[in-house]
């Protein structure tokens, strides 16, 4: 099998797993259909293994391969092909998607198991991966942005999966429409390189790109900003994030899969994959560095009061990627990625762990109601330690070591670029804060009476089942999360995806080992960046330096941490008094909400309003539907006398046309 | 006696390149005669069946003289890449339409040989416009695809709406083709000639670009073929025939007219006027931009489909024009992909109306709730046909709108691309609620949720008569699947369209 192939197969495996779910619905038993997504996934990140080692086995210069099938445009001088592009970046993001999904699969065969709907949700999970695998295996921008969008469809029908909660509803809707502008500036951008440069695919794309444009050209720069703007809307950036949050509404492994360790970091692949084009528009690279900065700070801070859990792990999935997007656009390709991939393995499972919490709490999501789960829920407990270690960049854990290559390549550039370096530090210490926050409101203290319910060895029910968003009132039908709650300690699948992702979380990091230890992911990434032109000089004494920074400061904090939310009762209530303002601002998370609805909704709705009120009602239902089904409405006794007018008319409007074509044509002759 | 006819010298016919034209005529007499007979199965089924051969053997012909290009009978005629392409969709869609038609109450009711015959006569007179390089075939043409389509839409001789249908079809229609004659009446004194080649030798010869007879006849040329294209502002005529025709014939009409017409258009302009390109231009720039906007904004908030689709396609033909006026042959090989793209979607949809039309006796949006889950092939089609009007990717919509935008663009009218892209904007609005529709669960009253049909649907003959209705089924499967293949493989209809305008410029 060549490399070509096996990559194919990779796309093929989750696309035959939704016609086969979708298709044969009735007559797979749901059962059956979680097994089949599960198994068309591991078969994809089989296939994905087998891509891995037949591209290492070429040699270093021929590690890119394109393969197309056929040609879905030729014409106007432009040649769109159905074709993928494998190289070792590539490789690397099927490999975590398919990993990661491949896993929470699995998880969901559990978790989702008295779920009415359980058969579409696995239709729309495979479409999902499908969706996802297209996007980072597109051999050109046109195919990328078809992966795009698929993405952006699949993760509105999953955010909306509980369709009769008008909450999940609504936030599906405003996942898909920030998503949507994301898109027009995709392509948008996408046009501006491509009426320039007149190919789409990515190897003549990056080769021609010196020679057509000069350095900062200004279509250049205007293009990649406005590529930039999708990553934004994808990866949930400053001011296009605020779907992000909402998003949570989905079932929990949507929010593990979707909104933690794959789609969101469709941005932070965009821009590792046009590196030539963004280090060719140095100024579009700053603003992508910036936004990605202050997101890490502003969705850093929202975590540190939000209540809701799987809400705090939303806001820190934000600050991540926008450490990433900081990272990539920074030129600090290796160490932006190597976080991504640990981040994806942690992420999940903080995710799954928390949605374990949440059955254990039947439904309940607020940090309010939890406390001391630590005994009812070990394994839960164990995992989620795992998670928040890696998190929060505990010494020796892999987000340790790919949180500290990230910074430490961006301090390598000097100048400017340690503006970013010092924020990147501010963010890590918020991370530990809201991680452990998190994790010493839930886990620690006396036990909650769900927590003790557990302990004597029955799982809490809810008497009424509610949506925990609004306390709506709900029955357990289709449309609606199932009667049956599941926690990893009762249900082997999920304890079996767990305990895989905890183990990657603590040991992925030793891939990539600082000083030069290991340097296997560099290596495995050199092919894709060999043609930066960035160049990153030896830096020992920043390296140490980093390394210890990052280790006090995770030690330390857990530690300060312990203080404020595990023993000192009431100490984060003096904090929050003691800084009013600052605390009302970051719960309402910044007011951006009330911001787009100020700038965007309101005047939009406003001019709905008014082309209602006004220019439909006069103009449209007036002049042109009155003059026509108005008429139809009229009753069968009226059509005689209405009929001779209406064909008058309408003759009669001929005739003014015909009078104004003529005109027209008079008027050139004159 | 015998010596004037030796002495009238009739003109010298390749029969070969002619004969798909005999197809369809020596079609529309079998059928009528056969249509005679009195046994009933041969009347209900053996018509319709002969209907298609004669459509498909036309289609055989065809391909028999797909590489040809002659002109015929004195250059009255020409067989050429266009007129195959367009007589091909209308054969396509003639034999959709057959099928739709197989079990209609109309074609029962005005006898099926009259229905089958009058269809095939449209079809011929549209190949005839489309082939037509002379003024006099041209309008001999129009008025043989008009005055059959006039009596298909009374044929439902009970229904007061079908009735009214055909009368208005008939009133408006003769004010069209009046203007439409009047217009080459001025063009033949202002030239002297009825042939394009003729018409574009004088006009070049004679300087007649800035003439005041000439521009005027170009005016009232435009607005008669407007009126048959159903372009808007002269379009009035469109949803009250569409709404009241027999569904078949509705389909019928909406696709094989719009292909005729934009034939001839595209033919007409393209050769014969096309010294006043300057002035002609910005009169079908408007006539286009007033037809997007007005068919899409006429089209929302409508609750008859049939009537939405009426609207649309008003909307579908402002984004055909634009692939005119760009005068490239880009442009005119983006019309005819359009058109291919355009049927498609238009029978499959026309398609699904037909059988929930048999089973609901409505055809309103809220007809279809339900749809998906008691039939999800029809439903599915609709769908695609839905998304492939708007122009979603991975339909063949998406192909037809990128080539015209593409066209657009390259002709220097980026703008109108623009306009093409809010138009499909809006559409949206219209298409997806048809979507959402059948996607819904049935909670309608009054209807059976086992069969979809209407639980008090007429007498048991009635519910006999309406039975069935396979070949529908079959036209939307088919229909839905060519949009899914050819918006992922789209090559084969961009080699199919290639080199449309070969042929012109020659005799």
């Amino acid at each position: 099998m060549s490399t070509q192939t096996a990559a194919w197969l990779v796309l093929a495996m989750p696309l035959a797993g939704t016609l086969i779910i979708a298709l044969g619905g009735r007559i797979l038993t749901p059962r059956m259909a979680g097994w089949i997504g599960t198994s068309a996934i591991a078969a994809a990140f089989a296939f994905a293994v087998v891509t891995l080692v037949k591209l290492q086995g070429l040699g270093e210069e021929e590690r890119h391969v394109a393969s197309s099938l056929w040609d879905l445009a030729n014409a106007g001088g432009l040649r769109v092909s159905l074709g993928i592009y494998v190289d070792p970046l590539s490789v690397l993001m099927i490999l975590v998607v398919t990993g990661v999904s491949a896993l929470i699969h699995l998880y969901s065969v559990g978790y989702m198991s008295s779920d009415e709907g359980y058969t579409r949700f696995f239709a729309y999970l495979n479409f999902f991966v499908f969706s996802m695998l297209l996007l980072v295996l597109a051999g050109n921008l046109i195919l990328l942005i078809v992966g795009w969008a698929f993405v952006g469809a699949a993760s509105y029908m999953l955010i909306s999966y509980w369709y009769r909660r008008t909450t999940a509803t609504a936030a599906g809707i405003k996942a898909f429409v920030i998503n949507v502008i994301g898109d027009i500036g995709l392509v948008l951008g996408t046009f501006f390189i491509v009426r320039q440069m007149g190919v789409v695919d990515f190897g003549p794309l990056f080769e021609g790109a010196h020679s057509e444009f000069a350095k900062n050209d200004p279509s250049l720069v205007a293009g990649m900003i406005l590529i930039l703007v999708g990553a934004f809307a994808k990866s949930a950036q400053v001011p296009l994030h605020t779907w992000l949050p909402d998003a949570m509404e989905g079932p929990t492994p949507v929010s593990s899969l979707i909104h933690a360790a794959t789609m969101v970091t469709a941005g932070v692949y965009l821009i590792a994959r046009l590196h030539p084009l963004f280090e060719w528009a140095p100024t579009a690279a700053t603003v992508g560095a910036i936004v990605g900065a202050l997101t890490l700070l502003i969705a850093g801070t929202i975590g540190l009061t939000v209540t809701d859990l799987k809400r705090v792990i939303a806001y820190s999935t934000m600050s991540q990627i926008g450490l990433m997007i900081m990272g990539v656009c920074a030129a600090a390709y290796v160490g932006g990625l190597f976080h991504l991939m640990t981040h994806a393995f942690f992420k999940a499972l903080l995710f799954m762990a928390a949605g374990s919490v949440i059955s254990a709490m039947a439904g309940q999501q607020s940090l309010d109601r939890m406390r001391g789960l630590r005994k009812a829920m070990p394994f839960t407990f164990g995992c989620f330690i795992a998670g928040g270690l890696a998190l929060s960049a505990f010494p020796l854990m892999s987000g340790f070591f790919s949180k500290d290559a990230l910074l430490f390549e961006v301090g390598q550039r000097g100048g400017g670029w340690i503006v970013f370096y010092v924020i990147g530090y501010i963010g890590s210490v918020m991370t530990v804060l809201y991680t452990w926050r998190m994790l010493y409101r839930a886990f620690w203290g006396d036990p909650c009476p769900e927590a003790v319910e557990l302990e004597g060895g029955h799982l809490h029910h809810a008497h009424e089942h509610t949506n925990p968003a609004n306390g709506e009132v709900e029955d357990t039908e289709v449309g609606f999360p199932g009667a049956e709650h599941h926690i990893a300690e009762r249900t082997w699948q999920m304890k079996v995806a767990m305990s895989a992702l905890a183990v990657l979380s603590v040991l992925a990091g030793l891939i990539y080992l600082p000083f030069g230890i290991t340097d296997t992911f560099e290596k495995f990434l050199e092919p894709t960046f060999a043609d930066s032109i960035v160049t990153h000089p030896a830096n020992d004494g920043l390296e140490v330096f980093g390394v210890i920074l990052t280790s006090v400061l995770a030690i330390g904090l857990i530690a300060v941490a312990y203080r404020i939310w595990a023993v000192g009762e009431g100490r984060a209530t003096a904090w929050q008094q003691r800084l009013p303002l600052l605390h009302r601002l970051f719960v309402n998370k910044w007011y951006f909400d009330e911001l787009l609805d100020l700038l965007f909704v309101r005047p939009i709705a406003w001019f709905g309003r008014f082309s209602r009120d006004s220019f439909e009602r006069v103009v449209i239902d007036g002049a042109l539907v009155g003059g026509t089904s108005g008429i139809v409405r009229a009753g069968s006794s009226a059509v005689r006398a209405l009929q001779t007018g209406l064909l008058r008319g309408y003759a009669g409007l001929v005739m003014v046309g015909l009078a104004a074509v003529l005109l027209y044509f008079l008027i050139r002759a004159a | 006696m015998t010596s004037v006819l030796a002495s009238v010298k009739g003109p010298e016919i390749d029969w070969a390149a002619f004969s798909p034209l005999l197809g369809l005529f020596g079609g529309a007499l079998i059928v009528l005669m056969v249509g005679l007979s009195s046994p009933r199965v041969i009347r209900a089924h053996g018509v319709p069946a002969l209907t298609i051969a004669a459509f498909g053997a036309t289609i055989g012909l065809l391909i028999w003289e797909w590489n040809e290009q002659v002109s015929l009978i004195q250059d009255a005629l020409i067989l050429d890449r266009l007129t195959i392409l367009i007589t091909l969709l209308v054969c396509v869609a003639g034999i959709a339409s057959t099928l739709l038609a197989w079990r209609e109450q109309a074609a029962r009711e005005i006898a099926h040989g009259e229905f089958f015959s009058l269809l095939l006569i449209a079809a011929g007179g549209m190949v005839v416009l489309a082939a037509s390089r002379n003024l006099v075939t041209t309008f001999v043409g129009l008025e043989l695809l008009s005055l059959p389509l006039y009596i298909l839409c009374a044929s439902r001789l009970r229904s007061e709406r079908s009735l009214e249908s055909g009368l208005k079809y008939l009133i408006v229609g003769s004010v069209g083709s009046a203007t439409l004659l009047y217009g080459f009446a001025m063009l033949y004194g202002a030239t002297g000639e009825t042939d394009y080649a003729g018409i574009l030798t004088q006009v070049v010869k004679e300087g007649l670009m800035g003439d005041a007879l000439f521009l005027a006849a170009i005016g009232m040329t435009i607005v008669g073929l407007a009126f048959k294209a159903s372009l808007a502002p002269f379009h009035q005529w469109t949803p009250d025939v569409y709404e009241g025709a027999p569904t078949p014939v509705t389909a019928f009409m909406s696709v094989a007219t719009k292909a005729a017409a934009l034939g001839v258009i595209v033919r007409l302009f393209f050769t014969a006027l096309l010294p006043g390109v300057d002035d002609w231009r910005p009169a079908w720039i408007a006539i286009a931009v007033i037809s997007i906007l007005v068919g899409n904004v006429g089209a929302l908030g409508q609750r008859s489909l049939k009537r939405m689709l009426a609207f649309s396609s008003i909307a579908q033909a402002g984004y055909l024009l634009v692939g005119v006026v760009v005068v490239t042959e880009l442009g005119a090989e983006a019309v005819v992909l359009y058109l291919v793209v355009y049927l498609l979607a238009n029978l499959a949809a026309f398609a699904v109306i037909t059988v929930r039309e048999r089973e609901t006796g409505s055809d309103a949006i809220g007809s279809l709730r339900g749809l998906g889950a008691r039939s999800p092939i029809l439903a599915g089609a609709m769908t695609l046909a839905m998304l492939s009007l708007a122009g979603i990717p991975a339909t063949a919509g998406f192909i037809g709108k990128f080539r015209l935008i593409e066209a657009a663009a390259d002709g220097g009218y980026t703008w109108l691309g623009i306009v093409i892209v809010v138009g499909s904007m809006i559409s949206l609005a219209y298409y997806l609620p048809v979507v959402a529709a059948m996607w819904r669960p049935d909670t309608e009253p009054g209807v059976d949720p086992a069969t979809g049909r209407a639980v008090l649907a007429g007498g048991a003959q009635e519910a006999e008569a309406e039975r069935g209705g396979w070949e529908a089924t079959l036209v939307a499967a088919v229909m839905g699947a060519a949009i899914l293949v050819f918006g992922i493989v789209p090559q084969p209809l961009f080699e199919l369209v290639g080199d449309v305008l070969k042929g012109f410029g020659t005799g």
